[in-house]
């Protein structure tokens, strides 16, 4: 045993308290360094961007092939920056995924046991694993965005509607977009938690999301503009347009979904036996 | 140092651990045995705070787990090798377990190698044999170099290398002066492996004494004894006070008396011997002796019987 000989063996008697701040760091390094070596998080994210910018520019090379049939009110519609993130319903899905499994695949697997273990702070995990999913998903997010904006401007140029990076409102939706991601992948988190199994925690997170789009006609206009996917397509837009929130209320609404399933699996998790 | 005071964890109506106290000390390998089900892993699962305790108290070090900073330089513990999260390397898995408890990262090489897996450090868990994943499990356990260490069925899927060299690194850790709990139902295991014993059944404990002193009292050892004149022994014995039992090969077995007064008896008597030969019991026998009579009578009897050791 060359254990006992190692500095590390010292550690528990020699090293000074530590600061809470120290427990919170290793807690998030922990749940990052969980995040970026599991390779199918990768896989995943690489699957999100193609399929969502795939959409995006489906959306977009409709819009301009329809235009010469679209009267001036539906030609008065089109808003080039929102169209052209069209496929982050998609991304929602699929990003908020690494989210649930973040925890699921645990629970699943039995190494919570492990990771509570060595991390007896349950809420603290929890969050950290929100705060690790939300940091991870929003760069891919807004490249995804980003390349998706550039190429379906270039498309809609056939039609001289494109707008640029400097046009008003499209930096804000650009990143409203991936904080929008952020805040699902959170949400993602939090079903996680709250359901413990990624097949039925996935589930409820496309019925939100994506179900939201067609159940959410039979609810009243009022209350259908609130429901998380109608209000991520909200924060993206540019031009203002009826039935959806202003970009910031909308990203506060998905905030509020977020915080919820948060606290809610974060109660489950800490009353429960592991 | 673990110490457990009335600690009892109720599943609804079932008492999966009723009202236990134990001490796990220091400097020894503490045993942990029972059969499946007497509430070993739920005991262990509260000592790590995973499972809340329903009444009393179990203490690591002289703190409930969840107080202690950095658990995994103080306590670490192998419980289910195989729940592990497949998709990620060796190397990786030891990293995110490095990070959280503020271990160098340096340390993960250092117990891969200890372990023998550093030839397969970059593969995904997911390929692991199940004595590999046991050996990972281990070098997750020793990452933070603890003073107490839990191993519950360590020895599950190693081949006799594995199991040699997990019954030596166990004794090493005890010897080095650290605690070291290990729960099993493999009674070879642990008459091989412990000095001390804590045995468990329906969830209470049955008797918390030395090994040795563990199968001295729960079972007999016994004298296989044949003789010319064998009915003249058997009634010399029977004064003496020996349990002598008759085989149909015409041997007897004596208990009560070891063989230097058996002998002694049989030349006092001028009775010729042919066999002598001493039996010693073995945890298993003393084990089955123990669980046989446990009806509630006798188990709070040997309880009472082996509780001042």
């Amino acid at each position: 045993m060359t254990a006992t000989t190692s500095p590390a063996a010292t550690a528990p008697a020699t090293a000074a308290p530590l600061a809470p701040a120290a427990t919170v760091s290793r807690a998030l390094k922990a749940e990052w360094t969980k995040i970026r070596t599991l390779p199918s998080t990768w896989r995943t994210v690489v699957m999100a961007v193609v399929l969502a910018i795939g959409m995006s520019l489906a959306v977009v090379a409709t819009d301009v092939s329809q235009w010469h049939t679209m009267n001036a009110q539906q030609r008065q519609l089109i808003d080039p920056t929102s169209t052209s993130m069209s496929g982050l319903i998609i991304a929602a899905v699929i990003l908020g995924a690494i989210g649930v499994r973040a925890i699921t695949g645990e629970y699943s697997t039995g190494m919570i046991r492990s990771t509570f273990t060595a991390m007896p702070a349950r809420r603290l995990v929890l969050t950290a694993k929100a705060a690790v999913a939300a940091a991870f998903v929003f760069p891919v997010a807004l490249l995804g965005n980003v390349v998706g904006f550039e190429v379906g401007q270039r498309l809609f140029a056939a039609k001289h509607l494109q707008v640029t990076l400097s046009h008003p409102g499209v930096l804000q939706a650009l990143l409203f977009g991936a904080v929008a991601m952020s805040l699902i992948a959170v949400l993602g988190v939090g079903l996680g938690g709250l359901i413990r199994h990624t097949a039925g925690a996935t589930t409820a997170l496309a019925l939100l999301i994506v179900g939201g789009l067609t159940l959410g006609q039979f609810l009243p206009a009022a209350w259908r503009e609130y429901l998380p996917g109608i209000a991520t397509q909200a924060a993206v837009t540019v031009h203002r347009s009826a039935g959806l929130l202003r970009p910031d209320t909308a990203i506060a609404v998905l905030a509020v979904y977020a915080a919820i399933a948060l606290a809610a699996a974060s109660i489950r998790i800490a009353h429960r036996d592991a | 140092m673990i110490e457990a005071q009335h600690l009892t964890k109720r599943y609804g109506r079932t008492v999966a651990v009723d009202d236990v106290s134990f001490a796990v000390r220091p400097g020894r390998v503490t045993g942990f045995l029972g059969p499946n089900g007497a509430g070993k892993s739920t005991t262990m699962r509260m000592v790590l705070g995973l499972d809340a305790p329903s009444s009393g108290s179990v203490l690591v070090d002289g703190k409930p787990y969840g107080q202690i900073r950095d658990p995994l330089r103080a306590v670490a513990a192998l419980l289910d090798a195989k729940a592990i999260v497949g998709g990620r390397s060796a190397a990786n898995h030891l990293s995110w377990l490095a990070a959280s408890n503020g271990i160098a990262p340096r340390r993960v090489a250092e117990v891969l190698d200890m372990v023998g897996l550093s030839d397969v450090a970059g593969k995904r868990v997911g390929t692991f044999s199940l004595g590999m994943n046991q050996r990972l499990g281990i070098a997750a356990a020793l990452l933070g170099d603890p003073q107490t260490v839990l191993f519950d069925e360590p020895i599950n899927g190693l081949d006799p290398d594995g199991i040699l060299w997990i019954r030596n690194l166990m004794k090493s850790l005890a010897a080095q002066g650290r605690t070291v709990f290990l729960s099993s139902h493999l009674m070879s295991e642990m008459a091989q492996t412990a000095d001390h014993l804590l045995v468990i059944g329906r969830g209470r404990i049955l008797a918390d004494a030395s090994t040795d002193e563990f199968i001295n009292r729960n079972a007999a050892s016994s004298v296989r004894v044949r003789a010319v004149q064998q009915a003249d022994l058997a009634d010399a014995l029977a004064r003496r006070g020996a349990a002598v039992k008759r085989c149909p090969d015409g041997s007897m077995v004596v208990t009560g008396l070891d063989a230097a007064a058996i002998g002694g008896v049989a030349s006092a008597a001028d009775i010729t011997l042919v066999e002598l030969a001493a039996h010693s019991a073995s945890l298993e026998e003393a084990f089955f002796d123990l669980t046989r009579d446990e009806t509630d009578y006798h188990a709070g009897q040997l309880t009472g019987a082996t509780q001042g050791a």
